[in-house]
């Protein structure tokens, strides 16, 4: 514990950690993290920079061009403005930018802390968890078909386990400004320093629920503080455009989220009760890397304007035996183009171009594995769930994507939307055509196992700049 | 005396992916409306919806102490985001296709549109 940081501040004679949400994904907006920094009065900052299909696309992208970074690529971008600042007000930097190689990410950092001057400045990597080479020998299923992984060997481009927080404890305890990490479970960003700052044991399922729930809450930054919530005429959110994101106050016994003053956004139980529920299957069983959680022991109290006390009733179960692994696996190719029509028959001449192309298809022997036609505008969202067309629309879009085992049969489609410019039918108007690359990109499916904690190691290294 | 309208005017809604998953949150705007979710939105009400983009099952799980619930679309997803054709390939966008769902209400409830309509 270095004296320097100040995350003894005490609420009411009682320590207290203050935490923000500098990012929900790799590519969220930019401006949150400096306004966080320069008014927040927070412990820590916490950026989360991943979705599930986030390591397996850096694989592909690494795959097709070498000279892509295997982390994240806002790397820089993120930290540069802020971390002279975060430095000085000792305020500590929580990232899962590492991606494919947190070790490289931080180098990088440390390069960086270099350049503008940052003297004394300790960076830890935590790895582990990328299971890409052996995870097809472990005789494992995969959880969505039941298939043996090793049945896939030759397929599989990725696997990554998440981990839990203890890497990111053991960097914080081992003085870490910045912890750069591979794919950790969301939730363990803001419960990692919470259990180094409280002190609490990774085995107490009790303190283990609540950090969950805090991180649960946080991860998606903008989303619990009016992000993704405006519903005009229903739901009202203040200055959209200038939403600030969460902060979070965590004392021994009361969590508390708020964000800035003079910010855009809406911080109340409805928005935390969406983001509480967010990609949660059964809300009494959520699985994590080091508890299950009860979501359903967790109530929300508007305590100020903006200001939501988080109530959390015991909501921490003991962990299971098991990690979750995401695999990567190529499943070939896709591509997708699409064709323009508006004014009387519109209707008409979309579903004309449709069967023009059916037709077409079968003239040039495509081999597809799957083709699917859309009227975007009529089912472009809902798919077959949108209601019937009752009304002739005024516009409609065809669009048309289809996915192929071989990257020339995929080619194939734009071989016969283009010439529809002189041999479709009446005003068919067109889309992109002044760029003549591919729009073909391979296709990377995802499927989960679980393998046993045993399987994983993780390993916490300290860099420094000088 | 009973009025049909429809799921908004009740109750708000989320939607996020779990690989080919689709979890899709019902929260009361008012507390005491949470029962009448209890009731009506039920997973046979929500397959009529979701039936025909959903391979696999829909499960309702019960969140009583925020008024909520929540709905797990299985195999909707069309492989999911990282293989799906589907142009909307995160499911992020059908919450609004649960709000459509219709509910049946006294004929004096006031739903959500005319509260708002009335508080500006």
């Amino acid at each position: 514990m270095s004296a320097a940081y100040r995350s003894s501040r005490t609420l009411q004679g009682h320590k207290s950690v203050r935490l923000g949400a500098a990012t929900a994904w790799s590519r969220d907006r930019f401006e949150p993290a400096s306004a966080l920094v320069a008014q927040g009065d927070l412990d820590y900052l916490c950026f989360e920079s991943m979705s599930e299909v986030t390591m397996s696309a850096a694989q592909v992208a690494r795959m097709e061009n070498t000279e892509t970074p295997p982390y994240d690529p806002y790397l820089v971008a993120r930290l540069e403005p802020i971390l002279r600042d975060c430095k000085a007000r000792g305020i500590r930097i929580i990232s899962n930018q590492g991606w494919l190689d947190p070790v490289a990410a931080a180098e990088r950092v440390v390069a960086l802390a270099a350049a503008l001057g940052i003297a004394d400045l300790k960076v830890a990597a935590v790895q582990g968890g990328i299971l890409t080479d052996r995870i097809a020998g472990l005789g494992l299923r995969f959880i969505e078909t039941g298939e043996p992984v090793a049945d896939s060997r030759e397929r599989i481009v990725s696997a990554e386990a998440y981990l839990g927080a203890q890497g990111i404890v053991d960097a914080l305890a081992a003085g870490a400004d910045v912890v750069i990490t591979t794919r950790v479970a969301d939730a363990c960003l803001y419960y990692g320093p919470l259990a180094h700052e409280f002190g609490w044991s990774l085995d107490d399922a009790k303190q283990a629920g609540r950090g969950m729930v805090i991180g649960h809450l946080m991860e998606c930054g903008a989303q619990v503080a009016g992000g993704y919530f405006a519903d005009p005429g229903y739901k009202l959110v203040p200055d959209l455009a200038h939403i600030g994101n969460p902060i979070v106050e965590v004392t021994a016994d009361r969590i508390v989220m708020s964000k800035l003053p003079k910010t855009g956004g809406l911080l109340s139980p409805a928005t935390c009760k969406e983001q509480l529920l967010y990609e949660v299957q059964d809300p009494s069983c959520y699985f994590g890397p080091d508890c299950v959680t009860d979501l359903t022991q967790v109530a929300f109290q508007q305590t100020a304007p903006d200001e939501v006390e988080v109530l959390v009733h015991d909501a921490g179960l003991p962990k299971t035996p098991t990690l979750k692994v995401l695999v990567g696996l190529t499943e070939g190719f896709m591509t997708e183009e699409m064709v323009i029509f508006a004014g009387a028959g519109a209707l008409d001449r979309a579903r004309m171009t449709q069967t023009l192309l059916e037709t077409r298809f079968r003239e040039v022997g495509l081999q597809a594995q799957e083709i699917r036609f859309d009227y975007l505008g009529l089912n472009g969202v809902h798919r077959e769930s949108s209601p019937p067309v009752t009304v002739e629309p005024y516009e409609v879009i065809l669009r048309v994507a289809l996915k192929t085992l071989d990257r020339r049969e995929a080619e194939k489609l734009r071989r016969e939307i283009d010439p529809l410019a002189v041999n479709g039918v009446a005003a068919t108007g067109k889309w992109a055509t002044s760029s003549p690359g591919s729009r073909v990109r391979p296709v990377v499916g995802l499927n989960s196992c679980l393998v046993p904690r045993e399987a994983v190691q993780v390993t916490v290294s300290l860099h420094h700049s000088r | 005396m009973k009025k049909t309208i429809s799921l908004r005017e009740v109750a708000h809604s989320r939607s996020g992916e779990k690989g080919n998953s689709s979890t899709v949150s019902v929260i009361a705007y008012e507390m005491e409306d949470y029962a009448l979710l209890c009731e009506q939105v039920t997973v046979e009400a929500v397959r009529r919806l979701y039936g025909p983009i959903t391979k696999g099952r829909i499960q309702r799980y019960e969140v009583p102490r925020i008024g909520a619930l929540n709905f797990v679309l299985d195999e909707v997803l069309e492989g999911g985001r990282s293989r799906t054709l589907a142009f909307e390939e995160s499911g992020k966008a059908l919450s609004s296709l649960m709000l459509s769902l219709p509910v049946e209400v006294d004929a004096g409830y006031v739903g959500r549109a005319q509260k708002m309509r009335e508080a500006t």
